[in-house]
């Protein structure tokens, strides 16, 4: 029995260290390699130790998908292609391959400088495994070999983030990796075809949340900024996840330009900075206002907005507005969670007196946007990852009764298999097709209707063809059949006198067909033959013998549930 | 435990217990265990449990599982085994009659909480960090927990079910340490209760129709018998060996996967292998029945055994090469290989039942090419090694794939079409042809190897990963490539393939695709690195365009791309071969170079091309490349200026190597003998040491390496500090002579580093003396500064009073703030 079985290795009823394998077809695929923020030791990275317990990584696996470049979607990439030994082909959207060596780099930098990490990987192992990407293009089906091929869809989220399609055959699973639903100031909205995929494989982060208004939000966001700067104080803005500058970048700088403000806005000279360059080098993945005024003016390239200068060092002012999550083990997170003490390197103690703000700017879909594209892709089966165990449960639920398709949440390590039906090809003899058109009914994608035929098995090879065609071919003798039924009528008159009224009975019921009175008696309609005789032992009954071709098989059950009813008594 | 962290844990543990309050980061509790593991390991868990009455407390409301979240509940499962690996602990929780409300039917076991797979390997977790001595083997034994442990093998999460198998792998080790003691029973039948328990579990699953439970018993064995070497192991294979060989009796062979690592792990076993007990017969009996794809791996695992029958290694030579031999006869060519593509003779195996479709035709190739890769190194690899036909092999397949070859047969002709354009079997074929360079060949063959390696580093349907492939099996051909008697210059073979080579090599330097461009790259600089001075190679090379692209691949728009044209330049220069005619427009080519590099690393907007300058500059120090040479302290002044002030840390910590290097040029290494270095001696006078440290001044190298001391970014500072003490070193005669030191510039100079430790960027140092150098040198603690730079930059927020902190904070606001994502 064929089956698609998938695997979450890291993002089962967790966030962070995105990492599935799916089974489909006989192909191997993992979806995603990331990493997780709140480790430092091997639990960083996915236990690849379980991927295959025999063999080689690259002998399993037919590829890796990565759905974006945050690093909890492709941090342990360069661990498992140079350290690990995984050596076959990784793909992922060109912007993905242009921005992930940077983030990969600054993770190192963190690991290596920050941290003074031994055995980490090695910029040279980034770029070698960078060398192993194969970048694909949005809605460019890709061919990983002659039976498994993938395609990539619009996830909004960040820059080149995709959602990818993973077909064998007739059978398909789509993995949304991080999306949205809603555009931002940059980005457009997710969006997939109707796809119905056996299996829909969805990050669920907002599995229960239903956001507030955007607007609202960036209004509140911006109402803070303002008045702080107002007072004459400073504001920082530590944004961590790349793509969210941009996008705070953008609004800030259209609200500089609409209050006419002065104050000078910076950001940091590394990552923000390099990831501008390719966010004005891939304007056609942004949103649609972007690409419009891209000629007049690239929205990236910031009138407000400076490059952050060591010059500019100083205490940072009375705000910090921490636009996302920080993991247990930094700075921020200590910062949001209200403690006003911080001890810092060499046991120095400072004191928090700014004001904090969380503000979340993270662009997941919501519970709405993820019913949203469940609707749209019609999958069969939906498997939520990428969330927390309570919230999936809520959303499996309402899944499950909305589309009434099964939902599933498998936690780390635990496999779902689901039983899939294999479609077999079959081809359509040309004759029988245009047999089908001469009766002049244009093909509707969408009204599935019946075409008869005689289905054919050569060489493994299933074909449709007209009867006659399959005489021909299989060398066969044509039998005629034909169906035949008695129906008993009371009628004391004469056989003649009885036939004669069941043809003009049938003459005024059924107007558009050919109903004739031949000359020895029997009446006839189409290929339908009908023979009155006497009953052998009731003069005062007529048994009427109706037969017919296979063809009539409808019109003849007709007449004949007709006749059985019974003459009308004007008939003559 | 730190009095500050004890103080903490009551109000932790409450909020644990309590289940209104989420704990909102996972890894939180992780940590907190990693924390009472290392605590436990270093002491008494008993007196922890004494001193901390509210673990106990905190352990309690499992009984209540319904209550807490799957994970809490997990974490106190697991908690509760680290305490009770220590025996009287175990019994502390015992008389609590908590072990057996946490692990027994009393506890989440029943209950709705196990359907968490949390929960389940919390619990399994639990019970292997406790099952370390007698008294838990007794528990086990009456808490029923063995006969959940069987049933979790075959748990939904993969996790749950390799845990269960380590864990049952544990239990029969411990049960089997106390009659260990003396020699153990020769009968299974009278070994301990818990032990026949698992082992009479263990003969039911291998008699099993259902291959998963085949499987489970399967991996249980193995993981045994790679991890306990006892006496008792062998009596155990002896009473299972049937069983086993049973298996092979079945078509198909069930758990096929798992059967070979069994049976390579017994193979491994120091105690069973020297007895054999069957074993050698139910290998090749094994081999024999198993699957190509199967037997592959097996026959592998066999020809890396240290000792094993010759008849056996032969057998088992012969299914790793049967792919091979199927290739070679497809392809009218005599085999040639020690293994016939025979099987058995009833039996005979074709080309067509080994390759039947491409999918595993590819799938076979790629696993018999890495196996060979893997075992050719090895000292225990089948010796003579037939170098000729698997070259020949390698190269068919490479054919087979570009098209470049004409089968005879019919399976040819499937091959071809199998393999045609196929990149996984190119990349296979290449790896394996790039570890083949080790051997020796016919001449003929040599000559083949280098026309494929020419024919894909110079086709156009080569992707980029093969080409990578392609460029590194040339250059291990070309490094093996003997030198001809006369010496000196490169084999003829290899000098005319390198002459071929040359002139498509533009091509690849100007692919669209960085990848290529940055492969032939690299491929140049360690060519160059190698024959760079042979003058056949050097002939060719500047007949070629290859310099002058190289030389515009510096303005790249991938900055991988400029990095490796860096870095190809610097070598190229170093050779002697970036030599462009003298014009008026270059007047003196090599002086060009050192300024455009010099302007790569004031201007690139990128680390990589800056870091490759600075590791070209080093190298042409060392090497005392004639640029650097002509006015040494000059370059190094110049290159110390632009480096001290980059923004990337590793430019920085290149520019500290930079200075070392001259350092130890000017003041000689660490351990020097050498004779001429100019080492202050023991009772130098003042004025030669100061003399020495001029040049250092001059280059300002001493205002780099001090404030370099403060770096941001800490491998900066160690190098700093590197670079400092082994300054120190060299002068500390000097300083002891000199005694304390003080004077206007000595006080700029402290003056000016508190305000650098400070964090304030501040002025350069101006023209320092020497003087107040050494005497700064001896005032700082250098290695105090060490070993505080030794620590991660988030050990405060790493530590456990920090997370304990942590975790408090968050309790309280987490409706608030809920889990976001990046």
């Amino acid at each position: 029995m064929p089956e698609i079985r998938v695997t979450p290795l890291g993002a089962g009823q967790d966030v962070g260290r995105s990492c599935i394998l799916v089974s489909i077809g006989g192909k191997n695929v993992m979806l995603d390699c990331g990493m997780h923020m709140g480790f430092n030791d091997d639990r960083r990275f996915p236990d690849f130790s379980y991927i295959t317990r025999n063999g080689r990584l690259t002998d399993f696996l037919d590829c890796v998908i990565i759905s974006h470049f945050h690093l909890d979607h492709c941090g342990a990439l360069p661990y498992f292609s140079e350290m690990v030994g995984y050596d076959g082909p990784i793909y992922m959207t060109h912007p993905t391959q242009a921005i992930c060596p940077i983030l990969l780099e600054d993770y190192r930098k963190i690991a290596v400088d920050k941290k003074g990490e031994a055995n980490f990987f090695t910029s040279q192992m980034i770029k070698d495994c960078m060398k192993k990407v194969v970048a694909v293009h949005l809605h460019q089906t890709v061919q990983v070999d002659d039976e498994l091929e993938i395609k990539a869809y619009y996830a909004g989220h960040v820059l080149g983030a995709a959602m990818f399609q993973i077909k064998v055959g007739s059978e398909s699973v789509v993995y949304t990796g991080d999306y949205n639903m809603t555009p931002d100031r940059h980005l457009g909205a997710a969006w997939i075809d109707k796809c119905r995929p056996n299996l829909l494989i969805t990050e669920s982060t907002y599995a229960t949340t239903i956001r507030d208004s955007k607007r609202c939000r960036e209004r509140d966001f911006l109402k803070k900024v303002h008045e702080a700067v107002e007072r004459g104080g400073k504001v920082l803005i530590p944004v961590f996840a790349l793509g969210r500058a941009q996008e705070l970048c953008i609004l800030l700088e259209t609200f500089w330009e609409r209050m006419n403000l002065k104050a000078p806005i910076y950001f940091s000279t590394g990552l923000t900075e390099k990831a501008n360059h390719y966010y004005k080098l891939f304007i056609t993945w942004t949103n649609q206002k972007i690409r419009k005024t891209f000629v007049q003016r690239n929205m990236f390239e910031f009138k407000h907005i400076k490059a952050f200068d060591r010059a500019f060092a100083d205490n940072p002012g009375p705000m910090v507005i921490m636009p996302g999550y920080c993991v247990q083990g930094t700075v921020g997170h200590k910062i949001l969670s209200g403690q006003r003490k911080l001890e810092m390197e060499g046991r120095q103690v400072l004191e928090v007196k700014m004001q904090v703000e969380y503000m979340s700017f993270s662009a997941h879909a919501d519970a709405k946007g993820i019913m949203q594209l469940v609707g749209q892709a019609e999958p069969e089966n939906v498997l939520l990852v990428h969330g927390e165990a309570k919230k999936m449960e809520f959303l499996k639920q309402k899944i499950e009764q909305e589309f009434r398709v099964n939902c599933y949440m498998p936690a780390n390590g635990e496999t779902v298999t689901l039983p899939t039906s294999p479609s077999i090809p079959v081809g359509i003899s040309l004759g029988l097709l245009k047999r089908e058109m001469a009766q002049g009914l244009l093909p509707d994608a969408k009204k599935p209707r019946l075409l008869h035929g005689t289905l054919i098995m050569k060489d493994s090879n299933f074909r449709l063809v007209s009867s006659e065609q399959a005489l021909k071919e299989l060398g066969l003798a044509e039998h005629q059949l034909r169906f035949t039924c008695r129906v008993h009528l009371h009628d004391p008159r004469k056989e003649q006198e009885t036939a004669l009224r069941v043809y003009s009975h049938l003459k005024s019921v059924l107007k558009d067909h050919c109903v004739q009175h031949l000359p020895d008696g029997s009446v006839t309609v189409e290929s339908i033959l009908i023979q009155a005789a006497a009953h052998s032992e009731d003069p005062g009954t007529k048994v009427l013998l109706v037969s017919w071709t296979y063809q009539d098989e409808e019109l003849g059950s007709y007449l004949t549930s007709l006749l059985k009813k019974g003459l009308p008594q004007g008939a003559t | 435990m730190d009095p500050e962290c004890s103080q903490l844990l009551p109000a932790l543990c409450a909020v644990l217990a309590d289940p209104r309050q989420p704990v909102a980061d996972d890894t939180c509790l992780e940590k907190l265990l990693d924390w009472f593991k290392t605590i436990a390991d270093a002491g008494s868990s008993l007196l922890l449990l004494q001193e901390n009455p509210c673990l106990v407390t905190l352990l309690c409301p499992v009984l209540k599982p319904q209550d807490l979240s799957p994970r809490v509940l997990a974490f106190l499962l697991r908690l509760a085994g680290i305490l009770a690996a220590q025996e009287d602990c175990f019994q502390h929780l015992q008389q609590g009659d908590l072990l057996p409300r946490l692990f027994g039917e009393a506890g989440p076991l029943g209950g709705a909480a196990w359907t968490a797979p949390t929960v389940r390997s919390g619990w399994i977790q639990g019970l292997c960090s406790l099952t370390q001595h007698p008294s838990a083997l007794c528990f086990l034994a009456h808490s029923g927990a063995v006969d959940t442990i069987f049933s979790l093998q075959g748990d939904s999460s993969l996790f749950v079910a390799s845990a269960a198998g380590q864990l049952l792998v544990h239990i029969l080790g411990l049960s089997m340490q106390a009659p260990a003691e003396g020699h153990p029973s020769l009968q299974p039948a009278h070994w301990p209760a818990c032990a026949q328990k698992i082992v009479g579990h263990i003969e039911e699953s291998l008699r099993a129709t259902a291959t998963p439970q085949v499987t489970q018993a399967l991996n249980v064995l193995t993981t045994m018998f790679s991890h306990c070497h006892d006496p008792w192991t062998q009596v155990l294979w002896v009473h299972l060996s049937p069983l086993v060989a049973c298996l092979l009796e079945k078509d198909p062979v069930p758990a096929a996967h798992s059967l070979v690592d069994l049976l390579l792990s017994v193979a491994r076993s120091p105690v069973l292998s020297s007895s054999s007990c069957g074993l050698w017969d139910t290998l090749a009996q094994t081999l024999s029945r198993l699957r190509a794809s199967q037997a592959g791996p097996l026959a592998l695992g066999i020809l890396k055994l240290q000792e094993c029958p010759k008849a056996l290694r032969a057998q088992a030579f012969a299914v790793l090469l049967q792919p091979l031999t199927c290739v070679l006869e497809a392809t009218t060519q005599a085999p040639g290989l020690p293994g016939s593509v025979g099987g058995t003779a009833d039996a005979p195996l074709t080309a067509g039942m080994l390759l039947p479709s491409k999918a595993a035709c590819v799938g076979l190739l790629c696993q018999t090419l890495a196996h060979l890769e893997l075992l050719q190194p090895l000292p225990q690899r089948p010796s003579p090694w037939p170098w000729a036909p698997l070259l020949s092999a390698a190269v068919t397949i490479l054919r087979l794939c570009n098209g470049s070859a004409t089968p005879t047969s019919d399976t040819g002709t499937h091959l071809c079409a199998f393999l045609a354009g196929c990149v996984r079997v190119q990349r296979a074929a290449l790896d394996f042809l790039g570890t083949l360079s080790q051997g020796t060949g016919p001449q003929e063959l040599v000559t083949q190897v280098f026309a494929i390696l020419l024919e894909y580093l110079t086709s156009p349907d080569s992707s980029p990963t093969v080409l990578k492939k392609a460029f590194q099996a040339t250059l291990q051909w070309l490094q093996s490539s003997p030198k001809p008697s006369g010496g000196g210059d490169l084999e003829p073979h290899a000098q005319l393939f390198l002459r071929e080579l040359l002139p498509v090599l533009p091509k690849r330097l100007c692919s669209p695709c960085w990848d290529v461009r940055d492969s032939g790259l690299e491929f140049l600089t360690q060519t160059v690195r190698r024959w760079g001075g042979q003058a056949g190679f050097r002939h060719a090379l500047l007949a070629s365009e290859v310099p002058e692209l190289t030389e515009q691949l510096l303005r790249d728009p991938e900055s991988y791309v400029r990095a490796s044209a860096v870095a190809a330049m610097g070598q190229l220069s170093s050779r002697g071969l970036h030599i462009i005619p003298a014009s008026p427009g270059h007047p003196g080519a090599q002086q060009s170079l050192l300024e455009e590099l010099l302007h790569i690393l004031s201007t690139d907007s990128e680390g990589f091309p800056r870091r490759a300058v600075m590791q070209v500059f080093t190298q042409w120090l060392r090497d005392s490349h004639a640029d650097v040479a002509a006015d040494t302290e000059h370059f190094v002044a110049r290159v110390l200026r632009v480096a001290s002030q980059d923004l990337d840390w590793e430019v920085r910590a290149q520019g500290l190597e930079l200075a070392l290097v001259f350092l130890e040029q000017t003041l000689g290494q660490p351990s020097s003998s050498c004779p001429y270095a100019m080492t202050p001696p023991a009772a130098a006078p003042p004025s030669l040491v100061a003399q020495a440290l001029q040049p250092f001044c001059r280059v300002q190298l001493f205002d780099f390496a001090f404030r370099a001391l403060f770096d941001c970014d800490r491998p900066v500072a160690q190098k700093s500090c590197d670079l400092l003490l082994f300054l120190r070193a060299k002068t500390a005669s000097y300083s002891d002579q000199q005694g304390s030191s003080s004077g206007p510039d000595v006080a700029s100079l402290e003056a000016a580093l508190q305000r650098w430790q400070a964090g304030d960027q501040g002025q350069p140092l101006g023209d320092l003396e020497p003087e107040a150098v050494v005497a700064v040198l001896r005032s700082l603690d250098l290695e105090g500064l060490r070993g505080a730079l030794a620590e991660s930059s988030d050990h405060a927020e790493q530590s456990p009073l920090s997370l304990l902190q942590d975790m408090l904070a968050t309790a309280g606001i987490l409706g608030e703030n809920e889990a976001d994502c990046y």
